[in-house]
């Protein structure tokens, strides 16, 4: 555990630390190592963007905090600077809900990758539409595990015959996130082009100003491993912003079949229920530390 | 004085109603009782008994033979009729049916007059329980009362006397700490705690959270300690197996952490409503790589408040994963006290959390180098693998510093013979002492991890050494092997593992056998 001072040159005025640090701003030393061209890269400028127009908004740069998981897209939490707990492979989302009851007034955005959130930590994912905590959850789906050199997550195409795990080749069905986020009770459902990430950053804007748990599925190539699904952009289109009924949404969200590289992909808020209550507006303690805007540390038992 | 009652009937009809009813009655009138519960994994039916014993000086343990028996169904006095000491007593409920539910209540009545006492109290505390219909329950026991005569005419004690079972005993450490956040998924016998700390939310302001599973629980507890939240959480047998990844994560974070592990029989599902000690391995070793971590395991419920507190506060300070370690027999026994648990310990959360102005909080489950981003520099590795295990050397000095008991000696002091055991067997281990007159002193060890180099010491100047454990194979003699280069010969080893507890009847002749003289 770590506690480092937030760089002296990034303090002040928020748009002249942007004019002065440019796209360093928000970001640490740390050299990137994800493969030279990942579009791990462009989402990790698509959420570092989110959080700068949100900051300029007045939300405070501390207030923020990021939860990874284990996988290429974790290593983001070594690269954007602000809070971090780089979790266990596929435990992102209850570790993110614990800082969150830890503390009601964080900012908490979650990154996981799709053999992290959809094979290892499933059980938690489908269990978040019930609690519906106040946060954020960004999957970078390649459609495969890229770290561990290229076997298949519950989302991979049929026929992927790369997988060292499956000398066969891919047999099962793949899965489909966004309607079974649907069918979880999800309030907010997004999907995002890695590539795109001015898209991304203002879809994941909403997403943290959405008053729940909001989940934002961003297409990804990789360019080492499952290359047989890459080069969807022409597929994809931009659904525009609008109120949907569930059944819209599902129609919506089973365009994509993640099976094959024919048919449209959807991109942008397919679903959004602003009915929902959020998990710390359900419980008085959660309650109190909300409206005095503090955690458990600085709370004062009467 | 002692006397043992055995309140049995199918589950549902209301057992520990009456064993409850009859415990407060009887600690009003200034008697300790020790109440103990052996259910089967059934809702309705089958066959329950608690054996609730009455003494009029501490009592810890139970026998299994009976002086009388409240029988709420033919099975109970059939099953048990061969267990009644000489001039036993069966309370039959066959006279008593036409009070339908009330049923339980008419025999708690009639339990009442046999033991000599009159029956105000009984009906204050009928009138307080709020699951009893008050009218036609005060019928039921003054009818039950009347219908008796007066058997054992015991005289009333001016004594100040509380009932606490271990599970409560664990929620008071932990309210005493400043608990914010416990996290549970239901499990027997860990749920007992859950239960504890959900019902004193709303009074004490912290909260619980039923997560969907053990490892959620066990990860947000970590993600809630990481945003300064005091956390406990806790699961028995195979939900805190689930639990023992994040126990490893809980090694590289050193954020605090206080877990419960609730024993019971296993391997797998096993007997989950019964009792054992053959966790003490697994809370020693569980989860991946090597870190530093406190076992703990408290012998009475005073002590689960005493425990739950240190623990609180030492992984507080050193960012420790701290493991308190109980049993069913222990959470669900129903002690009684005079004394009050030891002022505890103030529980300050004392470093920069997520939210700080001017800094970044950052934690992994890589390997950190000092801007907290992740690290594979063999020199930064080990120099953060050594400060992890020389933080054993500040906990030591703390708990010397703050007076906390590491392990307790009962007993004879300088006998010859020395007994050894460890967390719910101490209440057994000390009414047979007590009760058989024996030459022994007995070493209760609480702090398995670290361990008091004291044990070594006084383990050397006994001449005979006898180990008592809850299990098949020892698990704390095995300890004091590793630990002490100390064999305990296995002819003095006494170990129960059919899921019961040891009862000073069945211990004062195994001890016997093994005691020098």
């Amino acid at each position: 555990m770590k506690a480092i001072p937030i760089p002296k040159d990034e303090i002040g005025k928020i748009a002249d630390v942007e004019k002065s640090k440019g796209l360093k701003f928000l970001r640490t030393a740390s050299p990137v190592t994800w493969c030279p061209g990942c579009p791990n890269y462009s989402i990790m400028e698509g959420a570092r963007r989110a959080v700068l127009n949100l900051m300029k908004q007045g939300w405070k740069r501390e207030d923020f905090i990021m939860v990874a998981g284990i996988g290429c897209h974790g290593k983001i939490y070594d690269y954007i600077n602000i809070n971090g707990f780089n979790a266990l492979h596929g435990r992102a989302l209850p570790t993110a809900f614990g800082v969150k009851l830890g503390n009601p007034n964080l900012k908490v955005m979650v990154f996981a990758g799709d053999g992290d959130n959809y094979s290892e930590g499933m059980e938690h994912f489908i269990h978040m539409g019930r609690f519906n905590p106040n946060m954020t959850l960004i999957v970078h789906d390649n459609q495969g595990f890229s770290l561990t050199t290229g076997q298949a997550t519950p989302i991979t195409q049929m026929g992927y015959n790369k997988s060292k795990a499956e000398p066969y080749g891919e047999v099962h069905y793949p899965m489909n996130p966004l309607k079974l986020a649907l069918m979880t009770n999800i309030g907010f459902i997004a999907r995002c082009n890695a590539r795109d990430f001015t898209h991304t950053a203002e879809i994941i804007e909403k997403a943290m100003k959405y008053n729940g748990f909001a989940f934002v599925e961003i297409i990804q190539d990789c360019i080492i491993f499952n290359t047989a699904v890459n080069g969807r952009d022409e597929n994809m289109y931009k659904v525009e912003s609008k109120k949907r009924t569930f059944d819209e949404a599902l129609k919506l969200a089973s365009e994509y079949d993640y099976n094959s590289k024919d048919g449209k992909i959807p991109i942008g808020i397919i679903y959004q229920d602003d009915s929902k209550i959020a998990f710390d507006e359900k419980f008085p303690p959660l309650k109190k530390l909300k409206e005095q805007k503090i955690g458990w540390r600085d709370f004062k038992r009467s | 004085m002692k006397l043992s009652i055995l309140i049995g009937g199918k589950a549902g009809q209301g057992i520990n109603l009456v064993s409850g009813l009859v415990s407060k009655t009887l600690i009003h009138q200034g008697y300790f009782t020790f109440n103990y519960r052996d259910y089967p994994s059934i809702i309705r039916g089958g066959h329950n008994f608690n054996i609730l014993t009455l003494c009029d000086k501490q009592i810890m343990s139970h026998e299994t033979t009976i002086d009388i028996i409240v029988s709420m169904d033919e099975l109970t006095s059939s099953l048990h009729k061969s267990e009644l000491n000489k001039g036993g007593i069966i309370i039959e409920s066959a006279s008593y049916e036409k009070f339908g539910l009330n049923l339980n209540v008419a025999l708690a009545g009639a339990l009442m007059k046999i033991l000599g006492f009159n029956h105000d109290v009984l009906i204050e505390n009928i009138k307080a329980n709020k699951s009893i219909n008050n009218e036609k329950g005060i019928e039921a026991a003054t009818a039950g009362y009347d219908s008796v005569q007066v058997k054992y005419n015991l005289s009333s004690q001016k004594k100040n006397i509380t009932i606490m079972t271990g599970s409560k005993g664990l929620a008071i450490g932990a309210v005493n700490s400043g608990i914010d956040l416990y996290t549970g998924y239901p499990m027997t016998p860990s749920s007992a705690l859950l239960h504890e700390l959900a019902g004193m939310m709303e009074k004490n302001g912290h909260f619980v959270f039923q997560a969907e599973n053990e490892l959620s629980a066990v990860n947000s507890a970590l993600g809630a300690s990481f945003a300064g939240a005091k956390v406990m959480t806790g699961s028995s047998g195979g939900g805190f197996d689930l639990m023992t990844e994040a126990l490893s994560l809980q090694g590289t974070t050193e954020l605090p952490l206080v877990v419960h592990l609730a024993q019971r029989p296993g391997p797998a599902t096993g007997l989950p409503t019964f009792t054992s000690q053959g966790d003490l391995g697994l809370a020693l070793r569980a989860g991946h790589g090597e870190f530093p971590r406190i076992v703990a395991a408290p012998g009475t419920p005073n002590e689960c408040a005493e425990v739950t507190n240190e623990l609180f506060y030492l992984t507080q300070k050193y960012g420790s994963l701290g493991i308190v370690l109980t049993d069913k027999h222990l959470l669900e026994g129903e002690y009684s006290y005079e004394d009050a648990p030891k002022k505890p310990l103030v529980v300050k959360v004392d470093r920069k959390v997520p939210g700080t102005t001017g800094f970044i909080s950052k934690v992994s489950s890589y390997e950190q180098g000092e801007d907290g981003n992740v690290t594979e520099d063999g020199s930064v590795v080990i120099k953060t693998q050594n400060d992890r295990l020389a933080r054993y050397e500040g906990m030591r000095k703390e708990i010397k510093d703050k007076n906390i008991s590491m392990y307790k000696l009962h007993g004879k002091k300088n006998s010859k013979n020395l007994i050894i055991g460890w967390g719910s067997t101490c209440g057994a281990i000390i009414d047979s002492i007590n009760k058989g007159n024996l030459d022994a002193q007995f070493l209760q060890v609480i702090y398995m991890k670290p361990m008091s180099p004291d044990i070594k010491k006084i383990i050397l100047k006994a001449k005979n050494i006898i180990l008592v454990e809850n299990n098949l194979t020892g698990q704390l003699g095995r300890l004091l092997r590793e630990r002490f280069l100390i064999a305990i010969l296995k002819q003095n080893r006494i170990l129960r593992y059919d899921g019961r507890s040891f009862t000073p009847g069945m211990l004062i002749p195994e001890l016997k056998k093994r005691m020098k003289k």
